[in-house]
């Protein structure tokens, strides 16, 4: 399931994770195969010509496998862009994008859909057949890798362990917002992705709700090492990321801890209350 | 195990959606039926006659149309054709339209009329057979009576006596032949009848000539020679080739024919709307759920099977009640025409029929899938 690195890659350990003093230096990259994302330079743009719109300048980025990273920022900034460029979602024009070890600039439409396949991803809205029961929406990421006879196992083993048990033949309008989100967690996990690309998953939830969520992700995440980047502007879940990058206007800000993150940010921003400092 | 049927699942999932599609289809596929089957039974009735007249070989005028509108040669012709090898006997049929009068309600409508010598074998109904239905016919003003005949002819009793042409006429027998979309009724008289019926006409014309061939010969051949040895004002036909004659005629001279194929083409088309509208609301329903499969790895390929097989399914879901209920219409129009208009279901039918709702289904699957392939799996991240 897990994508080949590439062959030349050597094993020379290196540091897990980046240097939080010198954010946007590459120059203490470690190996490739130690990452599980390496951008290096990439620039993106939508529209052509005159109607062409860079969103994003010049972005070098590594993450390192099993590191959950909080990617935040002002509404607007690139960060849905970022991480649907990081998912082989859309093409990569300039730059490099590696995930996994595959290069994603100007890979072809099929080979992107590949990669994608070991890619978990988890959206604002759940995006779950109505139709289906949230086993069988679980069963439909298993059936993708072709695995018939596990499936059901599999999707019941990752729907208890979210704490779905008894839910699992209920179809997503029988389920709370915070259940079906789980049900989308399920399905994303279940075929134990090496990465995690999740967009502002808890927006759509209560504080408490957004907690157990956010708690169950990095429980599992952890238990699988599972590279996580979730974009969100929810400040009470912070605490759950080894690392937290601010974009700015397509630009890497800052790349920190949480807690240095929080210090710098509340220092910057004492006139402003809480609630407002990321939404911006 | 097997996949998730995720199109069958989409589509129970929404039931008054699924209802309203299968009426669709099955409407559809019911008004096909309903055209394919008039114009069965409209080819059938017109051409019934023919399964009856105990000839292999007919001649007729060119310029006839079919055997209602028939264009008169020369009786000469039949004494002609009687000379050829092979030819057993030959038969004079004379037809036209007798206004028939309704002795209840003394209402007059058109019977089609046979005029036949008494002691020529023109018909093959087994009530024409016994020596009775010839006496019958010898006697004057005396003619026997299609009991398939519409009811508005009324009664149909023996020794019934009533007004046709402004001549007394009497029921001396009936039989049983139907008279298709041409006639609503029809009669059997002798050529002396015919010829003081239809005074001034003579029976130096004959409107068909029916030829007899003994046994053994083969009637492509003597119909070939025939045609050769006859003028031009005649044209022979073995009774295949009647029946495709006048069959042409009908399906593509009169707008029948067209009104049918139209009919087919229209419910073709309607059927295809309702069900394209069907899938393309369930398509742009679930659109972030197809781009959020194809974000997760799925390809084209597999929505592309998804959207057709729900229009498969529906296709099928829709057939069944409409071939159902097109059965139920097919033996209540029998019944409502006294079995005149023989709509029938075929198996060649029922199955054309299912090709058809599958293509329809199919076209509408094809047109709205592009919706489905066109989603982008980027718009999944807002
Ligand atoms: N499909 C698109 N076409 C054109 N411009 C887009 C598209 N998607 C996003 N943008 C623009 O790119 C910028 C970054 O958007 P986005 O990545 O969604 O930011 P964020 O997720 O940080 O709010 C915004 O200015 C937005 O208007
Ligand atoms: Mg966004």
């Amino acid at each position: 399931m897990y994508l080949e690195g590439e062959g030349d890659a050597m094993t020379k350990p290196g540091n897990r994770f980046f240097a939080p003093e010198n954010p946007l230096s590459n120059s203490l990259a470690p190996i490739k195969d130690e990452l599980a994302v390496q951008i290096q330079h990439l620039n993106f743009a939508f529209g052509k010509g005159d109607l062409c719109k860079q969103v994003l300048f010049d972005i070098s980025l590594n993450l390192p496998k099993g590191q959950i990273v909080i990617l935040t920022g002002p509404s607007g900034s690139g960060k849905t862009t970022l991480i649907s460029l990081i998912g082989a979602l859309r093409t990569v024009r300039e730059g490099s994008l590696r995930v996994m070890g595959q290069e994603l600039a100007d890979m072809r439409n099929a080979d992107r859909v590949r990669v994608r396949q070991s890619i978990g991803f988890i959206f604002q809205s759940h995006n779950l057949f109505e139709s289906l029961t949230a086993r069988q929406n679980v069963e439909m990421a298993v059936e993708l890798l072709g695995r018939f006879k596990s499936k059901r196992d599999q999707a019941e083993v990752i729907l208890t362990q979210l704490g779905l048990a008894d839910r699992m033949d209920h179809k997503p309008q029988a389920l709370s917002g915070g259940q079906k989100q789980r049900v989308a967690i399920a399905r994303a996990l279940v075929n134990h992705p090496p990465l995690i690309l999740a967009d502002e998953p808890t927006a759509a939830l209560d504080k408490q709700t957004s907690r157990e969520v956010v708690t169950l992700m990095q429980t599992l995440t952890r238990e699988q090492n599972c590279t996580v980047l979730m974009v969100t502007h929810d400040n009470r879940i912070l605490d759950v990321a080894d690392r937290i990058i601010n974009l700015v206007d397509g630009q890497l800000e800052s790349d920190t801890n949480p807690d240095a993150f929080i210090n710098s940010h509340t220092y910057k921003n004492s006139k402003h209350d809480d609630a407002k400092m990321f939404i911006m | 195990m097997r996949r998730v049927p995720l199109a069958w699942l989409n589509l129970l999932h929404e039931k008054t959606r699924l209802l309203i599609a299968i009426t669709g289809v099955a409407f559809a596929a019911l008004l096909i039926f309903m055209n394919l089957g008039f114009r069965g039974a409209l080819i059938q009735t017109t051409t019934m006659v023919y399964g009856q007249l105990n000839a292999e070989i007919i001649l007729m005028s060119p310029r006839t149309l079919q055997i209602s509108a028939t264009t008169p040669f020369p009786r000469e012709r039949l004494y002609q054709a009687a000379g050829i090898e092979g030819v057993e006997r030959v038969m004079p049929l004379y037809v036209s339209y007798l206004l028939w009068r309704n002795p209840e309600t003394r209402i007059s409508r058109a019977m089609f009329t046979y005029g036949v010598n008494p002691q020529d074998p023109i018909f093959l109904m087994p009530e024409l057979q016994s020596p009775e239905a010839t006496k019958q016919l010898e006697r004057p003003n005396t003619v026997l009576i299609d009991i398939r005949s519409r009811p508005e002819f009324g009664p149909q009793t023996i020794g019934l006596e009533t007004e046709a042409g402004r001549r007394r006429v009497e029921i001396g027998g009936q039989y049983s032949l139907g008279g298709g979309f041409a006639a609503d009724g029809t009669l059997i008289m002798s050529d002396q009848n015919f010829r003081r019926f239809f005074s001034p006409r003579t029976l130096e014309t004959v409107d068909l000539g029916l030829i007899k061939l003994a046994s053994g010969t083969d009637a492509q051949r003597i119909a070939q020679a025939m045609q050769a040895r006859l003028p031009a004002d005649i044209l022979v036909l073995t009774k295949e080739e009647a029946i495709a004659h006048d069959r042409t005629y009908w399906l593509q001279t009169t707008s029948i024919g067209f009104i049918f194929g139209m009919g087919v083409v229209v419910s073709f088309v309607v059927g295809t709307m309702i069900v394209y509208q069907i899938l393309f609301t369930d398509i742009r329903q679930h659109l972030p759920e197809y781009a959020t499969l194809k974000a997760m790895g799925y390809r084209n390929p597999y929505l592309f099977r998804l959207v057709l097989q729900e229009a498969f399914l529906l296709a099928l879901m829709g057939y069944v009640p409409g071939l159902i209920i097109a059965l139920g219409l097919y033996q209540l129009t029998v019944k409502a025409t006294a079995g005149s208009l023989p709509v029938s279901m075929s198996w060649e039918r029922a199955v054309f029929v299912l090709s058809l709702t599958v293509t329809m289904c199919g076209v509408s699957g094809l047109i709205s899938v592009r919706k489905a392939i066109a989603a982008d799996p980027a718009d999944v991240f807002r």
